[in-house]
């Protein structure tokens, strides 16, 4: 059909290949597919290929299980896809990429705020009003 | 050097040993399995024609009496690929990353598993089998296998004489060298040696299993005597070649040797020497050598 034609070739203007995740699922029930799509694409629309799965919520072995299609990923790396942030982590921690450096700092930063509320309640309850943290 | 060494299940001659022991009773191979109901087929056939129909019927049965393999225990996998402290503390759950190239085989498979202690280690077997069967899923396998394996109810299923049934749910369900499998094939063998029932298995692919078991444990009493009771004089043979074959250093091996003997002398030789039920044996050959000697004299 005509009307058909003039959605399904959309034509854009610059963009590039992008490897990220897209949001599929239910209501409080998520499940990320990694797509690698063109950038100027919609989050959840028509891709090129897609590369695996995460699923987010624990299942009952407590653990958050992630497929990876290396061999297809590799193509489009070479390629030269662009991978978005939380796809540049997700491959880090699964040891593909070595480790997003955002990955560490966020650990740093978890860290530190942990021990200053550990530090700031023991401060509340010995001194009355606590320095500035 | 080769003869000397330890003979294993997939050798030749012991395979030809256990594929005669096993017997090819079509009726039993072809019994219907339970599908949806059709009205049977009748075909008008000469002689010859029904010879060739026999003959592709047994064709097929070899295909379907080919044994499983046996193979030892899987030893643990606990490799570390790396690790990250600074991790610890940002994550509450694992993450589990499978490998889903379409063409690697699932042996080569990556699979690793990120700790929330921050260390990237390879998955255990279980792990690995339960992830394969969620992204390639094989037919008659189930992701968390089924509660009938475990062994207090196992004894449910010796109780209705369903050893065939669970033995291919088994294989359908758990890899050969996988520590479940080879107790629930242990367990089986076990139960049909305590009971004698040995029949229930001769004409499938699971006979070769349990002979080879049976053997190695030296519990091949039972087995004997209950070939003799139903005249299969050729298996019994079998059974104690393939018995000299695994235990070369005991009596009856040497004495065979030396002796060169065949058929009931080798049976008499090996019950004098090896087995425990010796009484129950020498009453059966007595039967058996009885019943001889009225059919051939009347």
């Amino acid at each position: 059909a005509l009307f058909a034609g003039s959605r399904l070739l959309k034509g854009y203007r610059g963009g590039h290949v992008v490897i990220r995740f897209a949001l599929g699922g239910c209501t409080n029930r998520p499940f990320f597919r990694i797509v690698a799509a063109h950038s100027r694409r919609a989050r959840d629309g028509k891709y090129l290929e897609q590369l695996g799965c995460l699923d987010p919520l624990p299942n009952a072995h407590g653990e958050r299980v992630a497929g990876l299609n290396l061999e297809r990923l590799r193509h489009w790396l070479g390629c030269g896809a662009q991978l978005s942030r939380p796809a540049e982590k997700l491959l880090g921690l699964a040891g593909f990429l070595p480790l997003h450096p955002m990955t560490v700092t966020g650990a740093e930063r978890l860290r530190r705020r942990r021990a200053q509320e550990a530090a700031a309640p023991a401060a509340d309850s010995s001194v009355g009003p606590a320095d500035a943290p | 050097e080769g003869k000397t060494a330890k003979p294993s299940f997939g050798d030749e001659a012991v395979q030809s040993l256990l594929y005669k022991m096993t017997g090819l009773n079509l009726q039993k191979v072809f019994r219907p399995v339970k599908k949806e109901l059709k009205p049977p087929k009748y075909k008008l056939m000469t002689e010859a024609q029904l010879e060739e129909a026999t003959r592709k019927a047994i064709e097929e049965a070899k295909e379907k009496l080919i044994m499983p393999p046996v193979l030892k225990e899987r030893e643990p996998i606990d490799d570390v690929l790396a690790e990250d402290k600074f991790l610890e503390g940002t994550e509450t759950t694992k993450y589990v990353f499978t490998d889903l190239t379409y063409s690697i085989p699932h042996r080569e498979r990556f699979i690793v598993v990120r700790e929330p202690n921050g260390v990237l280690r390879k998955a255990t077997w279980e792990e690995r089998d339960r992830m394969i069967q969620i992204f390639f899923p094989k037919e008659g396998r189930r992701v968390i296998p089924p509660v009938l394996f475990k062994d207090e109810h196992l004894g449910t299923v010796f109780r209705q004489d369903r050893h065939e049934d669970i033995l291919n749910m088994c294989i359908a369900q758990f890899e050969p060298d996988s520590p479940d499998y080879i107790r629930v094939h242990h367990r089986t063998y076990d139960d049909i040696e305590k009971d004698a029932k040995y029949d229930l298995l001769r004409s499938t692919r699971h006979f070769g299993g349990m002979v080879w078991y049976l053997v190695n444990r030296k519990k091949t009493d039972g087995l004997l005597i209950d070939m003799i009771n139903r005249d299969l004089l050729d298996d019994a043979t079998s059974l104690i070649t393939l018995y000299h074959m695994l235990h070369p250093e005991c009596l009856s091996a040497k004495a065979a040797k030396e002796g060169k003997l065949q058929g009931v002398d080798l049976i008499k030789v090996f019950v004098k020497t090896e087995s425990q039920k010796e009484s129950y044996i020498q009453l059966a050959l007595q039967a058996y050598e009885e019943a001889m000697a009225t059919s051939t004299a009347s």
